[in-house]
């Protein structure tokens, strides 16, 4: 269940590898975001330690679950821990999720499963995979924040149900999503995706 | 939070589950969407929630302890026929499938759901249900069109209008509306056909004078493909075109003899054979006829068939001329400056007293049509916002005033003529709105005079 009250101001985004991340791969999306939202984003160790909790009869890792751990991980106040996978993450009753936040949670949780243009029978694209996953950090730290989804389907809260509309909802947040946004990751509104802004 | 705060309004879900990863996987997701949420282990607490506030949207698991999703959806359903109740289950199986559906779902999904088709089912059910609601709003504003009507008028005489429309509307018999040029019989038919059981199907108008014999015939029970040089395609004529509505046949009185025998066997048989075709197509239409002529008279002559006037003329509305109902000049006058005055965006007009004066002494040849040209042409040449004399046409200028009755038995052969104009002759009624006897009328009728015109029935 998401914590209950206003979201804490969000100061800080760390990444943590699970499941066996690349670390080249997390450094890579760590550094991405650091160009694109002006907050400090760090890439933490990966959390080797934690028990993946698998729904064996579906072969995918059970979301809620796992975003239950991290949201009991001991951290500073306003820093939202970042779990990204590459493993498929869907719960009981949803068959997968690109990513998993509460609003007004301290955690999220993004997988890169399909993500990954290779998960659809086509080549692998690398670049294509990272923004997809910039976009898809940026929506569930958006979620963390307290924001729900954005009828807007160019601004990064838009719902995205199929990996093409997270190409195209984009990455920035709209006017009045920016708007929402408290504390520092919502000082200037747009700021949080432009490029070098 | 404001992306919702700028969004339409959403639909309200109820999710009724007894495994709280649901209510709570869902309850997140819809809330998240910016719908209104509220969720329920079982069937009682559903029906509990339900009774305290409507809900348009029901995600009802199938497999619950005690009261099961169907019968639920069924009380739902009882209690609220709008609600569109979708079934959860975690079985598909064509049983499943057909019992949820027979039972009146709209649909079902089977968990684990993939967020892609859940998505789409409830965008699914959003734009039916707003098609549904644009639609009872577009019956609710035709029936209040065709209840206020355009036919505008307190007279006696128009009052019994509306009363003749109201009852007609009701059957489905054949209706003969006479009345001179420009009196509206066509505002008529519409208003009869808007009243009526088939208001929500067309109405199509021919208007019988402006067509050559051959077209019309084409016109009205249509023609198959090479027919006649020129007729490439086949073509529905009105009557299959007006199938379950009204077919509206202006000026009866200018068709042909030949025309005269085919619509005669239509009228009889409720079914055309195309021209050039052998095929007799059964049609299902109501027949609204108008004429200016005196159709009777024309029967005399042998200029129309004898069958078919007593066919057509099944129930009469006789539309009086708009110099017998002076009391109706202001209030036309009056409406159709609104409605014109709005669509040229000069509001607010009124008539000075003068202009409201020789509105109600001129005679009006062209009735109600040269009534609405004259204010057209009064807010186009105007200064708003008042209408003054000058603004009037010539004619209507010049009008010399109505001559004024001299006696009190001029008085009173003018509003007993009146009198039994506005009730079509009927003595009874006549007698009735005069407040005197029937043998006191006919006695003051033979007194003055008076002869009902060839042409009233």
């Amino acid at each position: 269940m998401p914590p209950e009250g206003a979201p804490a101001p969000v100061r800080c985004l760390e990444l943590r590898g699970l499941g066996g991340l690349p670390r080249e791969l997390g450094v890579e999306l760590a550094s991405q975001l650091s160009r694109r939202v002006a907050l400090p984003c760090r890439l933490g160790e990966g959390l080797d330690d934690l028990t993946i909790p698998w729904m064996d009869e579906r072969s995918q890792v059970d979301a809620d679950r796992l975003l239950g751990l991290l949201e009991q991980r001991d951290l500073p106040p306003g820093t939202v821990l970042v779990g990204v996978t590459t493993l498929d993450i869907g719960n009981p009753i949803f068959s997968f999720f690109f990513g998993l936040a509460h609003r007004g949670g301290r955690a999220a949780l993004v997988s890169l499963a399909r993500l990954d243009p290779v998960f659809y029978g086509l080549d692998a694209d690398p670049a294509l995979t990272l923004e997809r996953a910039v976009r898809e950090v940026l929506h569930e730290v958006g979620h963390v924040a307290g924001l729900g989804h954005c009828h807007d389907n160019a601004c990064v809260m838009h719902f995205a149900s199929a990996v093409e509309l997270i190409d195209v909802r984009g990455e920035d947040f709209c006017d009045n999503c920016a708007v929402d946004l408290p504390g520092s990751f919502g000082s200037g509104a747009r700021h949080v995706g432009v490029n070098g802004s | 939070m404001s992306a919702d705060s700028a969004a339409p309004t959403r639909m309200s879900i109820l999710v009724v589950d007894d495994e709280t990863i649901v209510r709570e996987s869902l309850g997140g997701w819809f809330r998240d969407d910016g719908y209104r949420v509220d969720t329920a282990e079982s069937a009682s607490e559903a029906l509990k929630l339900a009774a305290e506030r409507p809900y348009d949207v029901a995600l009802i698991d199938i497999k619950m302890p005690r009261m099961d999703g169907l019968e639920l959806q069924a009380r739902l359903l009882e209690a609220m026929p709008d609600i569109t109740p979708i079934i959860m289950t975690a079985y598909a199986s064509v049983e499943t499938a057909v019992r949820a559906l027979k039972a009146g779902a709209y649909d079902y999904i089977v968990k684990p759901f993939d967020p892609d088709e859940l998505l789409h089912l409830i965008q699914r059910v959003e734009k039916q249900r707003a098609l549904r609601a644009e639609n009872a709003r577009l019956k609710q504003s035709l029936d209040e069109a065709a209840a206020t009507g355009e036919i505008v008028g307190k007279s006696p005489a128009m009052r019994r209008i509306h009363e003749l429309i109201r009852t007609v509307a009701a059957t489905d018999s054949t209706v003969l509306i006479r009345g001179d040029s420009g009196t509206g019989k066509e505002l008529v038919a519409r208003a009869i056909h808007g009243a009526s059981g088939r208001r929500y199907n067309p109405l199509v108008a021919v208007h019988c004078g402006a067509l050559a014999e051959g077209v019309l015939e084409s016109e009205l029970f249509g023609h198959e493909q090479g027919a006649f040089t020129g007729a490439r395609y086949h073509h529905k004529g009105k009557f299959e075109q007006a199938d379950q509505g009204t077919v509206f046949l202006d000026e009866i009185g200018d068709i042909s003899a030949h025309v005269q025998v085919e619509l005669l066997r239509v009228l009889e048989e409720k079914q055309v054979t195309r021209v050039g075709g052998k095929r007799a197509i059964p049609v299902d239409f109501r027949v609204v006829a108008a004429t200016h002529r005196d159709l009777s008279a024309m029967v005399a002559d042998g200029s129309f068939r004898e069958d078919l006037f007593y066919r057509l003329n099944v129930v009469t509305i006789p539309l009086p001329s708009l110099r017998d109902r002076i009391e109706d000049i202001q209030p036309l006058a009056q409406h159709f400056l609104g409605r014109l005055g709005s669509s040229m965006n000069k509001r607010d007009l009124r008539f000075s007293p003068g202009a409201v004066a020789a509105l109600q002494a001129y005679t009006w040849p062209g009735n109600v049509r040269e009534l609405q040209n004259a204010v057209e042409r009064a807010i186009v040449l105007g200064t708003p916002p008042i209408i003054d004399v000058p603004d009037l046409p010539g004619s209507v200028r010049g009008a010399p005033a109505l001559p004024r009755p001299r006696t009190l038995a001029d008085v009173e052969r003018q509003h007993i003529e009146r009198a039994l104009k506005d009730n079509g002759w009927n003595i009874s009624q006549a007698a009735a709105e005069l407040n005197i006897d029937r043998s006191t009328l006919y006695h003051k009728i033979q007194k003055y005079g008076l002869a009902r015109p060839v042409s009233a029935s």
